[in-house]
């Protein structure tokens, strides 16, 4: 197999050089592979190294791999070699764009999200992590069958443990799970060879981007891709809603051909991004985040400078009524920007990162606006409001972990949105025709969950609530000898955010620390 | 339970539970964010009434228990296998829980 691979991957670095930067030495990825790999990993008579040669992964899924090589059977390799090989790995093994879609939560650590898992892969595999840990992998039948063998002997205890005892777990897994995995994730699809072949987007280049910083709001800049060989370099600017101005400077990590991983210096913050460029190269999506705090983000969207006309972005996207503002519709390719809807005006200018336009919406108005400019458009991005009916806490649950105080986990803080609503035709707030408005400035305060978290005080011990950025900052981990049994500063919350008369909850658990987080949890 | 008499505190709340019915409130599988475990002896996130009030907290009290048979090797890393030395420096996990580490090691990112 892997003989055949590495034709493969040289045939196809013969066609590709000339259209995307191969990490410097992916040539060499096939020898690095032999000389590390080659000591316990047995060729077969095609030269393909068991246990590899059966599976395709993300790349963090190969990072994940050789790291467990180094933690668990003591593999000692240089930093820069592994670096290597999981590009190599992720290049010539991984998955196709439409083989993570759906799931790509998990690569870009989104911190609310909840997962649906169909028996029986919940309770046999995602009782204990993420279901997207093993859906973004594709193995043969035989690599599933040895992936479960491994489970067993590594986590023996997993049999007696709930949702275990309860069942012959060792038969179900080999008889029904093994099956099921190798015929929904099997490491032949038409996908990855289609995608194998295919002419990779390009990263170097500019682009056009909107996003949202946890502490100040809506977002907006231009960055440059450059350079011969991975990392490439970035560089650029953020605009932030308030008008601020932020150096943007860093590096990037393209993997598979379009798997973007940057770490970034935003006005002197350190921030990640796990981005996807899309197939055609022409824009980006995915999630950036405070790199230290990964809980802390928001969604990242761009369109390359120069591309077809796109808007990625409206920045503010909500206006009250009353007063003026100058909009930003981010994107490429922006003329005259006609805004229809609530808001009837045409004009406005092109700029660095796609057009503004100055509006001053009468205070009764109430409504969605849509944006034309050029030849493209976009509905719903931007409204102005004059009251609120109802108001959501976005996410509706979240979970904070306690941490610092001298441990290794950090803490893991919250953040929420509070969204407003209009009725809808029906009058009512709560039902499905109400029309969602955005995310409005609210006070924020927390509250005890139920009788328990009142009798035990969490609202005082469990951490606390920035009163106007929605961000509740946990308390430190470790026993604490004030509460009862000295129990951890955990604690059950209430969430409530007020924006005039309305309001609005979630809850929040916060618990306690994790010391193992790899990159897919 | 008639024959079984709680010890402490924390069991006596076991007992009140079963007799006000709130044990059925116990469900086989919490729904909890990505990467939280659902697996619920009680739970390393969550209890199973969806709350932390009967967690085993401090978690650092009975921590050992929990990293001895590997029962959330997802969260806590287990000394059965895979991380053996994980609490050579930490006898006493009440006292000495800053000296446990994160497993995953800060050298290696995508």
């Amino acid at each position: 197999m892997i003989k055949r691979m590495r034709k493969g991957h040289l045939a196809g670095i013969a066609g590709l050089m000339l259209l995307l930067p191969v990490p410097a030495g992916a040539q060499d990825g096939a020898t690095l592979l032999e000389e590390n790999c080659s000591g316990c990993h047995m060729a077969d008579d095609s030269g393909a190294l068991s246990r590899i040669s059966g599976q395709r992964k993300t790349p963090e899924g190969w990072l994940m791999t050789i790291v467990r090589m180094r933690l668990f059977h003591g593999m000692e390799i240089d930093p820069a070699v592994q670096s290597e090989l999981v590009h190599y790995l992720a290049d010539t093994q991984g998955l196709a764009p439409s083989e993570t879609e759906g799931l790509r939560y998990v690569l870009e650590r989104e911190p609310a999200h909840m997962e649906e898992v169909e028996a029986p892969l919940g309770e046999m595999c995602a009782r204990c992590h993420s279901a997207a840990r093993f859906k973004l992998q594709r193995r043969t039948p035989e690599e599933w069958a040895l992936h479960i063998d491994f489970h067993v002997g590594q986590w023996p205890t997993l049999e007696y443990q709930a949702l275990g005892r309860d069942r012959e777990w060792l038969k179900l897994a080999r008889e029904e799970v093994v099956p099921l995995l190798a015929e929904r994730y099997p490491m032949e699809t038409e996908a990855w060879n289609k995608w194998l072949e295919a002419q990779k987007p390009q990263a170097t280049g500019r682009w056009v981007f909107a996003t949202s910083l946890p502490e100040k709001g809506d977002a907006y800049g231009a960055l440059e891709v450059t350079g011969d060989s991975q990392p490439y370099s970035v560089s650029g600017t953020l605009m932030t809603v308030d008008g601020e101005e932020l150096t943007l400077e860093g590096k990037l990590n393209v993997y598979t051909g379009y798997e973007w991983r940057a770490n970034l210096d935003i006005g002197g913050e350190k921030y990640r991004q796990i981005l996807a460029i899309s197939e055609d190269g022409s824009s980006l999506s995915g999630r950036q985040f405070v790199h230290a705090e990964d809980s802390l983000g928001g969604s990242f969207k761009a369109a390359r400078a120069g591309g077809d006309p796109a808007i990625v972005g409206v920045v503010p996207s909500i206006v009250p009524a009353g007063s003026s503002a100058k909009v930003q519709i981010v994107g490429t390719g922006l003329g005259e920007v006609a805004l229809s809807g609530a808001l009837e005006v045409t004009g406005g200018e092109a700029n660095a990162y796609g057009a503004v336009i100055d509006v001053a919406p009468a205070a009764d108005t109430d409504g969605l606006v849509t944006i034309a400019a050029g030849d493209a458009a976009t509905e719903d991005t931007l409204a102005v409001y004059s009251h609120i009916d109802s108001l959501k806490v976005e996410p509706a649950f979240a979970v904070a972990r306690v941490g610092g105080g001298g441990g290794s986990a950090g803490k893991v803080p919250a953040r929420f949105d509070a969204v407003g609503y209009w009725n809808g035709p029906d009058g009512q707030p709560g039902t499905e025709d109400d029309i969602r408005i955005g995310s409005v400035p609210a006070t924020w305060s927390l509250a005890p969950f139920n009788e328990e978290a009142e009798h035990l005080k969490d609202t005082e011990y469990a951490g606390s609530m920035d009163e106007t950025l929605g961000i509740f900052m946990p308390a430190v981990a470790g026993p604490n000898p004030e509460r009862p049994f000295s129990t951890n500063n955990a604690g059950n919350l209430k969430v409530l955010a007020t924006s005039g008369e309305a309001t609005g909850e979630g809850q929040l658990i916060v618990t306690v620390q994790r010391w193992n987080d790899p990159p897919i949890r | 339970m008639r024959h079984l008499k709680p010890l402490n505190q924390k069991a006596d709340r076991v007992v009140t539970a079963v007799e006000t019915d709130k044990m059925d409130e116990v469900r086989a599988m919490q729904t909890v964010v990505v990467g939280c475990t659902s697996t619920l002896d009680p739970g390393w996130e969550v209890d199973p009434f969806g709350g932390v009030a009967a967690l085993c907290q401090p978690m650092e009290a009975d921590l050992y228990g929990c990293s001895d048979p590997c029962w959330w090797p997802a969260q806590v890393p287990d000394t059965i296998n895979s991380y053996r030395d994980w609490n050579a420096d930490a006898d006493n996990a009440g006292k000495d829980w800053r000296s446990l580490g994160t497993v995953f090691p800060s050298d290696s990112e995508t």
